[in-house]
């Protein structure tokens, strides 16, 4: 086992592995950029060493200088956690070559699973099933019809240079699609000075559901079950939960089976994330393959048992897994809620600042993942997650009804967050159904909150016009008190609430 | 004290006066209501209302108020009776005329003009203490001091002329 790890990250994730280093009697080195003298991560840890200045580019990104560290501090491993190095594979590689263990696959797998072709041409030959279609441009008309006739409509057209909705177009029927091809060229041509155009079968309904595996170096791999990630806002996930309302047990054996094929393709090694598109018919279809530690691993941890950094650890170190695919169980309803700094009222603007107050919630099942305190300023230059709020419930419904208590609970001051959206999502009849895919926040929930009527108008009404009348009964003592005319007596105000609090 | 709160399209008119220590008799409209309000931290209220309570953070501006209840937000707009009758007395203001009038009785604490004086919109033109509160009157538009009809330290009655701006 290693006795020193380097954690290559900032925030809630560098905590998180800290943590587990701290239970496991490994020692931490934690590296800073000059904005981060003052995190969590760094006085948690036992070593910390600076790396430079805010951008991530010349902090977190530096490999050389994290390579350099990892050498000086005497670290034998590096977490990357997840974002920054965690899926560079020219990182992995450099660690290969400097011979220091990265916690996490070899930078093969890593190169292998990073490019959308290879990856799919890769799984594909495991035999797990990818989405329909081409991602090779198409040359002809004809060749675009038949190949459509083939993988059967709906279908999507997508500019090969795209992005962003640009060039891409929806085709139902046959009668529709030269006219759309058409479109979708010339829409190619414009944005992307390219006109090559592939097909791919639309998926309806589309949710989001991935498969957490781990794979030791002595050839075992288990999954530990599945994740719904539907929730999402402008593509990036939200809320989190295990197991998902929407997947049966048969598709859920399959869904494991198909996940462990894949990290089999690549000789996995350490814990990846198989993501699946899955349609409303439940088919399902090969997304990609995260290979490092995920946001929402915690869901997984909370039903499991397990504690996926712990087995990364242990399995970096050379051991064998320490329970089989049999003796993981799937034990009640977990859910998390990503807490931003961002306004969720306008438009989720984001929210940096100093936190004035922060009350964390608390309870039975409740867990708070975390890398700020009272006093922390959130730095601009990185992503603006605050922490993540995971509940376990015995099933759904308990899960939910935690979630939103939890909720209630949570008091940070200072910056917006987005802690009234989530109690929004949890009210939501669709959500509490299960009812959703990956569209749902986008297309549905916003437009039914728009039209939502707030419960408890008169409250808000008589608070608002209670804290004025305060407001201004402190105001007009403190013009007295300057003109010296003085008001008799100001005992009767000094123990009161608020009073002589500055504004 | 007597607030015109507005949320939305519906305006209440709420009026309040202290009932003991952090306790407040409030009405609005038929319904009068005591209520139990703690400021238990900078921004955040907890209200005890017919035995209900309430957790309510508050976010305020001059006379806007953003509350956050449950996870909602509710906008508010909370003016006082003085700032009520300036903005009708502003409505008044057209024509490139704006006679501003005494909106209630008070006490001129300071003229901030001068006949003659080019002024620009949104500028402060007289000061006026009324139930204890200093209000600033300010102008509409830009224009031109054509006359004072008061002096500093001088009562007027509500309606009373003040200023007239062409």
């Amino acid at each position: 086992m290693f006795s020193r790890i380097l954690v290559a990250n900032r925030g809630e994730i560098a905590v998180r592995v800290i943590r587990a280093c701290r239970e496991m009697g490994i020692e931490t080195v934690a590296v800073y950029s000059d904005v981060d003298r003052h995190a969590l991560h760094v006085r948690y840890a036992d070593y910390a060493y600076r790396l430079g200045p805010a951008p991530a580019s010349e902090s977190y990104l530096n490999m050389e200088k994290i390579i350099e560290v990892a050498r000086k501090s005497g670290a034998q491993a590096i977490h990357p956690g997840y974002g920054f190095l965690a899926e560079n594979a020219e990182f992995a590689k450099r660690l290969e070559e400097e011979g220091i263990k990265l916690i996490g696959p070899s930078s093969e797998a890593m190169r292998v699973m990073g490019s959308k072709t290879l990856a799919r041409q890769t799984v594909t030959k495991a035999g797990v099933p990818v989405i329909p279609g081409t991602l090779e441009p198409l040359a002809t008309e004809e060749e675009v019809v038949e190949t459509a006739r083939e993988i059967g409509y709906p279908v999507m057209l997508k500019a090969a240079a795209g992005g962003g909705g640009k060039g891409m177009r929806l085709v139902r029927d046959e009668s529709e699609i030269l006219s759309a091809l058409r479109m979708a060229r010339s829409e190619a041509k414009s944005s992307f000075g390219d006109d090559s155009v592939y097909i791919e079968k639309y998926i309806e309904k589309p949710r989001h559901v991935e498969i957490q595996i781990l794979a030791d170096s002595h050839g075992n791999v288990v999954h530990l079950f599945e994740r719904e990630c539907s929730i999402q806002r402008r593509h990036q996930k939200v809320i989190e939960e295990s197991p998902s309302p929407f997947i049966d047990d048969e598709t859920r054996k399959r869904m494991g089976e198909v996940a462990v094929a894949a990290a089999r393709a690549v000789n996995y090694e350490n814990a990846g994330t198989v993501e699946f598109l899955v349609d409303a018919d439940k088919n399902f279809y090969f997304l990609e393959m995260n290979t490092r530690l995920q946001v929402e691993h915690p869901v997984t941890e909370m039903v499991t048992g397990i504690d996926i950094v712990k087995e990364q650890i242990r399995i970096a170190a050379g051991e064998p897994l320490s329970f089989t695919q049999e003796q993981v169980r799937q034990v009640g309803h977990a859910i998390e809620c990503r807490i931003y700094a961002e306004d969720p009222d306008r438009n989720f603007f984001p929210c940096p600042g100093l936190i004035e107050r922060l009350r964390t919630p608390g309870g039975p099942g409740v867990r708070d993942d975390s890398g700020v305190f009272e006093g922390f300023e959130i730095p601009m230059h990185y992503d603006p997650m605050i922490s993540k709020l995971i509940v376990w419930g015995k099933d759904r419904a308990e899960a939910i009804a935690r979630m939103k208590r939890a909720l209630s609970e949570y008091v940070i001051t200072g910056v917006k967050t987005t802690i009234p959206f989530h109690i929004r999502v949890m009210n939501n009849r669709h959500f509490i159904e299960g009812d959703f895919d990956t569209n749902f926040i986008d297309k549905v929930f916003f437009k039914e909150e728009a039209e939502r009527e707030l419960p408890e108008p008169e409250v808000a009404m008589l608070a608002g016009a209670i804290e004025r009348f305060r407001r201004e009964l402190r105001e007009s003592l403190r013009s007295k008190e300057i003109s010296g005319e003085g008001i008799g007596s100001l005992w009767k105000y000094t123990y009161r609430p608020g009073f002589g609090k500055k504004f | 004290m007597n607030y015109y709160v507005s949320f939305g399209e519906r305006e209440e008119l709420i009026s309040v006066e202290e009932a003991g220590v952090a306790q407040y008799r409030v009405t609005l409209g038929n319904k009068t209501f005591v209520v139990d309000a703690h400021r238990v931290e900078e921004n955040t209220w907890s209200i005890i209302l017919d035995g209900r309570v309430f957790e309510v953070d508050l976010l305020v501006g001059d006379e806007e108020i953003s509350v956050y209840l449950n996870g909602d937000l509710y906008p508010l707009k909370v003016v006082n009776e003085q700032q009520k009758a300036l903005s009708r007395t502003k409505e008044t203001a057209e024509g490139g005329k704006q006679l501003l009038t005494a909106p209630m009785p008070g006490k001129v604490v300071k003229v901030l003009v001068s006949e003659g004086e080019e002024v620009g919109p949104n500028q402060g033109l007289i000061i006026i203490e009324a139930m204890k509160m200093e209000n600033e009157f300010k102008s509409s538009a830009p224009g031109k001091v054509k006359e004072i009809f008061v002096k500093e330290g001088e009562v007027v009655e509500g309606g009373d002329k003040l200023i007239l701006i062409e």
